[in-house]
């Protein structure tokens, strides 16, 4: 291949290097831009009693107060309808939206903000998934037995949204058979996406009744049916337009203030602006659900497990949001990358009074495979075997089944625990004292959604792609690759650029690493038709049968004797006197077969037992990309995922104190900086998978979930102690190294 | 709210204004909602992230939190000034050609925390360079790429 595989800048690069690109907070719609702030709950669950907007509305400057009472009474949500947008009888979280109000400057709106005025009567808050499943703890809401709820919903109770059971084979008699059987309790706080732009929206409504909403987005198409449904308008009266996107990883997928910047601008007959400050972004957008764990886990002395029993606990916040999704996904992920003939897994969604957690890259991977590969690593220390043999004992193959029973191919486990493994021993150990070595595996499954995406060949004989997906990690230049590849033309010759809701064929969100996927396997079949018309353009030209030509360089050919040829540009030309006209393409895929991705890593780190610091000396991320597409991408994709996997498996947490988020800064919540940030060595397993276009794997979400696993296994490898509860912190290691030596005294 | 206003003469990337602003307005909002030079980003406003990192008189600032009038009379360097005409920056070139930019909203700070850095050490090590981009914050890239871009940056100047 000649422009797939390379190493090529992203198609956008000079625009982002020079400070061109538009985000979020940079567009300028014209005329004068309200700015818009949201009023919030500052109680973690409570009953309405009366709010009062005369003061806010009377202030000099004020444009517009929006309430529940200025929008339908509509109860959304994808799953279960459990979200109002505003709460109108009562708050379920520190930070659930009471009002929103519209002033000519940002200190008048937050003045107005201020002057709203709520009477509570405060109810008893749950914050913790275990807390909330006891059969005392407060309901958070109430009428939860009357609420919409998709059909794959199932066996909802109190506070509990969502449970899901997978059984295959005969757990008790995995058990039976067992020679040793090891059962561990593990805890992964809610973390947060961190994305450097806070959340913003800006709105526009017209005096023709459309919204017009300039949002940095991962999903534009949901995002426009979801202000639509809560603002009940049609959904065409929604225009959304992608901004560039300061990050997302699975952030930017919910409504947070889209709804309100329209309903302000609506009745404010004016644009509006609401940009969340960052300690707003932290306590109300969508972080990634904390988790409790039980793992249960039989063997045999050789390695082989012969069954596991799951629990895992997921605190969705106060609507279920995305958590049923997850919690779903989460029972068929939970068994990690081995072939395990005996399962029993139970994954609950359950309510707390907290923020609803979203999508974070990688949903439920960091956390289940911080439980499943420490016991992993537990149960080959116990044993006696090498914590990668271990591994590869028990590895999935191609043919083996999810838990659900999905049958899976392209499956390089092996390959890519033999790679980390050997990568890491390539190096001998750093000489000294409390030096140790971890590895972890896991694997994601990648779907496909529906996707459509247009090529068209322009008259000077380069390309467009229609799509709408928007640009999160260089799906724009991959798509641009794949385009290049069929038809023959360098990557300069293929332009691509996001169209918004309005005018771009529905494509698929940025998430879940399916985005090439999808929308690259719909731009391939664009590519081939369009490559078909041109070769019936050429024939006609060139007088030859259109099986005879070839598309390169530009022009099109006849096998054999190149110097017949006609160029693109003239074929552009001649398309437009041509009986079939134009030359373009749409094409659509949906509901592509999964494939598994699979990470595997390896450590070493350096634990200094007096204070507890852990030191990362060498991080090995080996991943299965199937053919990258880019492999400038795909590695850029992999350093960075590691790098948030790391903040996880070492500092980061979002706690609260009664609901409300103590740590709701980039002080105190530590994500990496570059002086944390070890190099990474990056291989990629590439083997061309079936169902990925040209042969491409998804590649974002598998690089953030074994990190986390991998500190907590070096670190007990370089001093003895295991840490079952993230962040692996330099006051929990000095603890349980405390712990440890009284027990040792005699 | 209008409250006290100042009139103050900034010398943006190498262009003299002058603009009557609030007291307490900051630098970043004096240089996006004035100036329109919207290349510099808000990622806090706290100090804490550098997304909105610009150099004063030949020192990197985070501009949230410098007052407009603190920069009368001085020079402010941006990211809309790196590019010399339709010549890129050495940084440009190597933070494209190495991928040191992902989602590119860290980047126009990032650049700048850079050219600070080569300013006053035109050839660092490794080491030298992650400390000079240690208070900026990147959440894609895991900062091996920018490293490696300020490396080779170093090497073409």
């Amino acid at each position: 291949m000649k422009v797939v595989g390379r190493e090529l800048p992203r198609v956008e690069i000079f625009e982002k290097v020079t400070g061109q690109s538009v985000f979020g907070a940079d567009v300028s719609p014209g005329g004068k831009v309200l700015y818009g702030k949201m009023v919030l709950s500052p109680h973690a669950h409570a009953r309405i009693t009366a709010v009062r907007t005369e003061r806010a509305e009377r202030l000099p400057g004020v444009r517009a107060v929006v309430t529940a009472a200025d929008v339908p009474a509509v109860r959304y949500g994808k799953f279960v309808r459990d979200e109002e947008y505003f709460a109108s009888t009562k708050v379920r979280y520190v930070g659930d939206r009471i009002a929103a109000v519209a002033a000519v400057d940002e200190e008048t709106a937050e003045e107005a903000a201020r002057l709203v005025e709520v009477d509570y009567e405060v109810l008893p808050a749950v914050t913790s998934g275990l807390e909330a499943m006891e059969p005392d703890a407060p309901l958070i809401h109430d009428g939860y037995a009357d609420y919409w709820t998709q059909p794959s919903v199932e066996d909802r109770r109190g506070n509990v949204c969502n449970h899901k059971q997978l059984l295959r084979g005969d757990v008790e008699a995995g058990f039976a058979e067992a020679d040793r059987i090891f059962e561990h309790r593990f805890h992964a706080p809610m973390v947060h996406q961190t994305y450097i732009e806070p959340h913003t929206a800006l709105a526009r409504f017209d005096a023709s009744g459309r919204a017009t909403v300039w949002v940095p987005t991962q999903a534009q198409f949901p995002l426009r049916d979801a202000i639509a449904e809560i603002l009940d308008m049609p959904m065409t009266k929604v225009r959304v337009i992608p901004t560039e996107i300061g990050g997302g990883f699975g952030g930017k997928i919910s409504p947070t203030v889209e709804p309100a910047a329209v309903a302000l601008a609506r009745k404010a007959r004016a644009p509006v602006r609401i940009v969340m400050g960052r300690g707003e972004d932290f306590q109300t957008t969508n972080p990634r659900h904390p988790f409790h764990l039980r793992y249960k886990t039989g063997v045999k002395l050789d390695g082989a497990i012969t069954a596991r029993e799951i629990e895992v606990v997921l605190g969705t916040g106060y609507s279920s949001g995305s958590g049923v999704m997850i919690s779903q996904g989460a029972a068929v992920r939970a068994p990690g990358p081995y072939r395990i003939p005996n399962l029993k897994i139970d994954s609950y969604c359950v309510y707390t009074n907290t923020p609803t957690c979203g999508a974070y890259r990688g949903p439920a991977g960091p956390q289940l495979a911080f439980a499943s590969e420490s016991q992993i690593d537990i149960i080959a220390r116990e044993l006696g075997i090498d914590p990668a043999e271990m591994r590869l004992r028990n590895a999935m193959e191609d043919g083996d089944e999810t838990p659900a029973g999905a049958p899976l191919e392209d499956v390089h486990v092996k390959e890519t625990v033999r790679k980390a493994a050997e990568a890491l021993d390539a190096a001998p150990r750093a000489a000294g004292a409390n030096i140790g070595r971890g590895m972890a595996a896991a694997h994601w499954l990648v779907g496909g959604m529906a996707s459509s995406a247009g090529v068209k060949l322009n008259e000077d004989g380069t390309f467009a792609i229609l799509t709408g997906l928007v640009d999160l990690s260089g799906a724009s230049t991959s798509l641009a690759q794949i385009a290049a590849e069929v038809l023959g033309v360098s990557l300069d010759d293929v332009h691509v650029r996001t169209a918004d809701t309005d005018f771009a064929p529905h494509s698929t969100i940025s998430a879940g690493s399916q985005a090439l996927k999808s929308m690259g396997g719909a731009v391939l079949l664009a590519a081939r038709d369009v490559k078909r018309q041109i070769q019936q353009v050429a024939a006609d030209k060139l007088e030859a049968d259109a099986g005879d030509l070839e598309v390169g360089e530009n022009k099109v050919f006849v096998k054999g004797s190149p110097e017949r040829s006609v160029s693109l540009r003239e074929v552009g030309r001649a398309a437009l006197e041509h009986q079939r006209g134009p030359i373009v393409s749409t094409q659509s895929v949906s509901r592509l077969v999964p494939h598994p991705a699979v990470a595997a890593h390896a450590a070493e780190v350096e634990v200094d037992p007096e204070t507890g610091h852990v030191r990362v000396l060498r991080y090995v991320a080996v991943q299965d990309v199937g053919t990258a597409v880019n492999p400038l991408s795909v590695r850029g994709q992999i350093e960075g995922g590691v790098m948030q996997g790391l903040g996880q498996a070492l500092s980061e947490a979002c706690t609260f104190t009664d609901g409300k988020m103590d740590n709701r800064n980039l002080l105190d919540y530590k994500i990496f900086s570059a002086l944390d940030a070890p190099p990474v060595e990056v291989h990629l397993i590439q083997h061309p998978c079936a169902t990925g276009p040209l042969g491409a794997k998804g590649v974002g979400e598998p690089p953030i979930i074994p990190p986390p696993a991998v500190i907590a296994n070096a670190v007990f490898d370089a001093v003895g102690v295991r840490i079952h509860d993230l962040p692996v912190t330099p006051e929990k290691i000095v603890r349980a190294l405390k712990t440890k030596r009284a027990e040792q005294q005699p | 709210m209008a409250g006290e206003r100042i009139a103050i003469t900034v010398t943006v990337n190498g262009e003299d204004y002058r603009e009557e602003v609030p007291a307490t307005r900051s630098l970043l909002d004096f240089l996006r909602d004035d100036l329109a030079l919207t290349g510099t980003k808000e990622g806090c406003g706290e100090g804490e992230c550098g997304a909105c990192s610009v150099i004063l008189d030949g020192r990197l600032v985070d501009a949230c939190l410098v007052f407009a009038a603190e920069a009368d009379g001085r020079r402010v360097e941006t990211v809309e000034g790196l590019a010399d005409g339709g010549d890129l920056h050495p940084l440009q070139r190597t933070f494209a050609a190495a991928g040191a930019a992902q989602c590119g909203y860290c980047t126009p700070g990032m650049l700048m925390a850079c050219k600070a850095l080569l300013d006053k050490n035109p050839s660092p090590t490794r080491d030298e360079a992650a400390h000079g981009i240690a208070g900026n914050l990147c959440r894609c890239t895991g900062y091996g790429t920018i490293i490696q871009a300020v490396m080779e940056a170093a090497k073409e100047s």
